[in-house]
């Protein structure tokens, strides 16, 4: 009988059966856990960090599938991102007043954008060689990030867009108690995010354990041996792009559902496409777990860096540069960047699983 | 037929290339194509900014472009190097200059002179960063694309916030030379007097490149060393002395660039790398990696498309050389003048 | 019996984990011609790699002229007297014949002319298309641009990697006078197939296997050694 099933089908049955042997397991029961607890805490910035990773971690993740299981360098999931965000917002603000309908046109439209885009990028550019890729998506997203901030009669530029949201999403709306617990339009959202982020990262788990993931995987280590198996390395390029674009599209509206306010900087920057290669660096490329890790660690960076740094400044309150580098704390990580690349390539998951392995053998 | 026959006949006798004279003459028809919805003076005046624009274009792809055709790194760096000359021969070394009374309010001479020390500052800083990063960070990461493409986005994006730190993160007003200020009038069309010193520039690095590469022993060892780096180390040349060559020339073609570049728009600022190295990047490949007159002409047609579209349509301006980009690579997908 | 002017000892080479050359030894002796043979895959080009430094040896020595090479790079070594002209025609196609020679010249003297004209004498058609790209040379041609380009320096040694392929029988015979021309001054080390080429220009051979010297011995004894022959080049 089990002859029968493909290596694929065996790999999950096992995985299934084995499931509660593995540390791993737990770990996501716990993660979970904290996840669904973040918001009972008092502290604003704790359910916000937990939020945005949560949110990061999507779009990284699917960064990651473009990037560390296809061996293609994008510099437009940002755009992808920032087409998402910005189809929400424009939705909210340009329409009297906000329906539920008004988001779901806002996830149509996003996933349509970012289909479309990502399969004429990949024409274009996958015709020649992979850095014409990066090039050209690096193009691609500074017209778009440019746009964003030149068509002001649509996008407000660089000011940004601030909206709201309807129905119980909405920040008017007076919330309710349920067993002595205040649920207001910040915690449902949360909430929402925490459900459609989740299902969005299962998703791309199951995409690439599914036999095209596998394939994807070959063509990034042996693209000619692929080829000559049979398989059109093109096609299954561009699905990858496509679908880790429009993961990233939605990311960008689910980053408008918490923020309710976009500007070009913050999503369409093309430098934004550097904190994600940070991210997917640091967890580790061809890991989608690694993105949580490195997701984590990015955004609590963000939140206490500056502190620390102004911290340190005031002890020499003296020296000017002193206080210009605690502004700049984007320095570091820019630094820290260009470390990781250079002395770990293969970040925290992919340096934990060569040891793991180095020790099971 | 006789050995000496067979060893004599060229394989392929090269004949006249009707296709060439096909693809300039068509060229130089839509050159002037724009003259249908723009009148001559204007048109004029657009010409010659675009040509000023697409020769600073070209300090910035031509260094790329050598870059990669030798050493086949995508040096996203270059931006940074173009900003760091901006930075130091544009905006602090004319300021210094302007507290002697050079720049602005001296002589003729001492305002030109204020110029080409500031355009030998930014050659010098350019040069100098770049020498590091290719000691320190290319140099680990030969031969890996991807690793490459994103290490050097990190050195771009730390030199933008290092920029930040020593400079501030706001826009600076740049000094433009006395000597350089203003225009001329030329038969009612209105000539920016700094266009035609960018325009003098940028065909006296052309030229200089070209000069370099087809004449000196360096340039045939470049030229050589493009095709085939491993055949270039068994002839005898330390290929490693080459690269850092290279590399260092190159870097100093992007701080002459971003000195001409924020002299040209008399303002600098922090990003203006990233800014750069996009138009250079669309540039490069519309010219063909690794062909400096291919680049050449790739800066000549986004220079003029840009300011003939920004004229006609202003809107679609900033869509025109991706649009560009995406024809060229229909047609010839390795660029005009780039290598299968 | 003259002094050997490059020895390997016990050479081994790695390309990622692949253990290329296991263990390849030999001698050469000055103005000896040498063959090197063997399967395809057998580790002949390896081993001329392994010489120039392309693929440095990871243990093992390397003596040229008494002096360690095998830490050296490729073109320190091409400076201390070895030429090499690789597989598939190892010239510059977008450079003109001239510029292909004028790169190879290291030391620009009297000499180097005399030189020229030597390479001339040897290689007639290269005067007549002085000033064409190499890449529209035919097979021959380039194949006696790769060796000149070797020639125009003082190079005690040559190391010549396949220069029969793809080239038609009469220009085999061509290219095999030229080498033998030049034997009595530049030590040449051939990488064949063509066994007639082999045994034209060849005195002393070794014979690779799965990267090891497993066989030696002079040239004119292996025409008549069919056993020899048929085990180890698959020919009768």
């Amino acid at each position: 009988m089990n002859s029968q099933l493909t290596p694929v089908q065996l790999d999950r049955i096992s995985e299934k059966n084995n499931r509660y042997k593995k540390w791993s397991f737990w770990v996501q029961i716990l993660l979970l856990a904290v996840l669904l607890a973040a918001p009972m805490m008092s502290s604003f910035r704790f359910m916000d960090a937990a939020a945005k990773i949560m949110i990061f971690t999507v779009v990284v993740a699917s960064y990651d599938l473009i990037l560390g299981y296809t061996g293609l360098l994008s510099f437009a999931h940002a755009m992808f991102f920032g087409i998402g965000a910005y189809s929400i917002a424009l939705l909210s603000y340009h329409s009297a007043s906000t329906h539920w309908y008004h988001l779901l046109l806002a996830v149509v439209i996003a996933l349509a954008i970012s289909v479309l885009l990502a399969m004429v990028l990949a024409f274009f550019s996958l015709r020649t060689k992979a850095i014409f890729f990066a090039m050209l998506s690096l193009a691609l997203a500074d017209f778009f990030h440019i746009l964003g901030i030149t068509w002001s009669d649509l996008t407000l530029g660089e000011d940004g867009i601030t909206f709201s949201l309807p129905g119980i999403l909405n920040i008017e709306w007076q919330g309710v108690e349920i067993l002595g617990v205040h649920f207001g339009p910040r915690r449902i959202t949360y909430y929402l995010i925490l459900v459609i982020s989740i299902s969005l990262f299962l998703f791309l788990l199951r995409f690439v354990r599914s036999p095209l993931g596998r394939v994807l995987k070959s063509i990034r280590d042996n693209e000619e041996r692929s080829i000559a198996l049979g398989f059109r390395s093109f096609h299954y390029q561009i699905y990858s792009i496509v679908f880790g674009s429009a993961i990233s599209s939605l990311g960008g509206i689910l980053y408008g559902l918490w923020l309710r306010f976009v500007d070009p900087a913050s999503v369409l920057g093309v430098f934004g496409m550097v904190d994600y290669l940070l991210m997917v660096i640091i967890g580790g490329l061809g890991t989608l777990y690694g993105s949580i890790i490195g997701v984590a660690f990015f955004i609590s960076t963000q939140s206490w860096l500056p502190d620390i740094l102004q911290t340190f400044a005031d002890l020499f309150p003296d020296v000017a540069i002193m206080n210009r580098m605690a502004d700049r704390w984007m320095a570091f990580l820019g630094l820290l960047f260009i470390v990781a690349i250079l002395l770990f390539p293969k970040g925290v998951v992919g340096t934990v699983r060569d040891y793991l392995d180095k020790r099971k053998q | 037929m006789s050995t000496e026959e067979i060893l004599t006949q060229p394989a392929n006798p090269a004949g006249v290339n009707l296709k060439k004279v096909a693809i300039v003459c068509c060229a130089v028809g839509i050159w002037f194509l724009p003259l249908v919805w723009i009148n001559p003076v204007a048109y004029a005046v657009l010409t010659i900014a675009g040509l000023a624009f697409g020769m600073m274009l070209f300090m910035v792809a031509s260094g790329m472009t050598i870059i990669f055709g030798l050493m086949d790194i995508l040096n996203m760096a270059h931006g940074a190097l173009f900003a760091f000359g901006a930075y130091v021969g544009g905006y602090w070394m004319l300021n210094l200059l302007e507290q002697l009374g050079w720049v602005e309010w001296g002589t003729e001479a001492q305002s030109i002179g204020s110029f080409l020390i500031a355009i030998a500052a930014g050659g010098l800083a350019g040069a100098l960063l770049g020498f590091l990063v290719e000691r320190i960070i290319i140099r680990n990461v030969y031969g890996d694309h991807l690793k490459q493409i994103m290490i050097t986005m990190g050195v771009l994006y730390l030199m933008t916030e290092v920029i930040k730190i020593v400079w501030g993160a706001n826009p600076e007003v740049v000094l433009v030379p006395m000597a350089f200020q203003g225009s001329i009038d030329v038969y009612d069309v209105i000539i920016n007097k700094f266009r035609i010193v960018a325009i003098i520039v940028g065909l006296l690095i052309f030229g200089g490149i070209q000069l370099v590469l087809l004449k000196t022993k360096l340039g045939l060892i470049v030229r050589a060393g493009v095709e085939n780096r491993e055949a270039i180390q068994v002839t005898g040349y330390n290929i490693n002395r080459v690269f850092t060559g290279v590399f260092t020339a190159g870097s100093a073609l992007a701080g002459i660039g971003g000195t001409m570049w924020c002299v040209f728009q008399q303002q600098v600022f922090p990003e203006i790398g990233l800014e750069n190295i996009i138009f250079a990047m669309i540039v490069v490949i519309i010219g063909g990696l690794g062909s400096v007159t291919g680049s050449f002409l790739g800066a000549l047609i986004v220079g003029l498309s840009f300011n003939y579209v920004a004229f006609l349509l202003p809107k679609l301006a900033l869509g025109v050389n991706i649009l560009i980009m995406a024809i060229i690579l229909l047609i010839r997908p390795w660029g005009l003048l780039g290598k299968e | 019996m003259s002094e050997p002017i490059l020895v390997l000892n016990d050479v081994h080479t790695y390309i990622d984990q692949h253990h290329i050359l296991q263990g390849v030894s030999f001698e050469v002796e000055r103005g000896n011609p040498t063959v090197l043979l063997g399967r395809n895959g057998s580790g002949k080009s390896s081993t001329l790699r392994a010489i120039m430094g392309l693929t440095p040896a990871t243990s093992g020595e390397i003596t040229f002229n008494g002096d360690l090479i095998h830490q050296q790079k490729p073109y320190d070594i091409a400076r201390m007297g070895i030429g090499f002209v690789a597989e598939d025609k190892a010239v510059f196609y977008n450079l003109t014949v001239e510029e292909n020679i004028r790169i190879s010249i290291l030391k620009e003297n009297g000499e180097s002319n005399e030189k020229l004209d030597q390479v001339f004498d040897l290689f007639p058609a290269l005067k007549k298309f002085w000033k064409t790209k190499a890449g529209v040379l035919s097979g021959g041609q380039k194949q006696m641009l790769a060796i000149a380009r070797a020639l125009v320096n003082d190079h005690e040694m040559i190391l010549v990697d396949e220069p029969s392929k793809g080239l038609a029988p009469i220009v085999v015979e061509q290219l095999g006078e030229s080498l033998l021309r030049i034997k009595e001054k530049t030590t040449i080390i051939l990488v064949e197939q063509n066994f007639y080429l082999a045994s034209k220009v060849g005195e002393r051979y070794f014979i690779l296997d799965d990267g090891q010297t497993v066989h030696s011995g002079l040239m004119e004894d292996l025409r008549d050694n069919s056993e020899l022959k048929k085990k180890y080049l698959g020919i009768g």
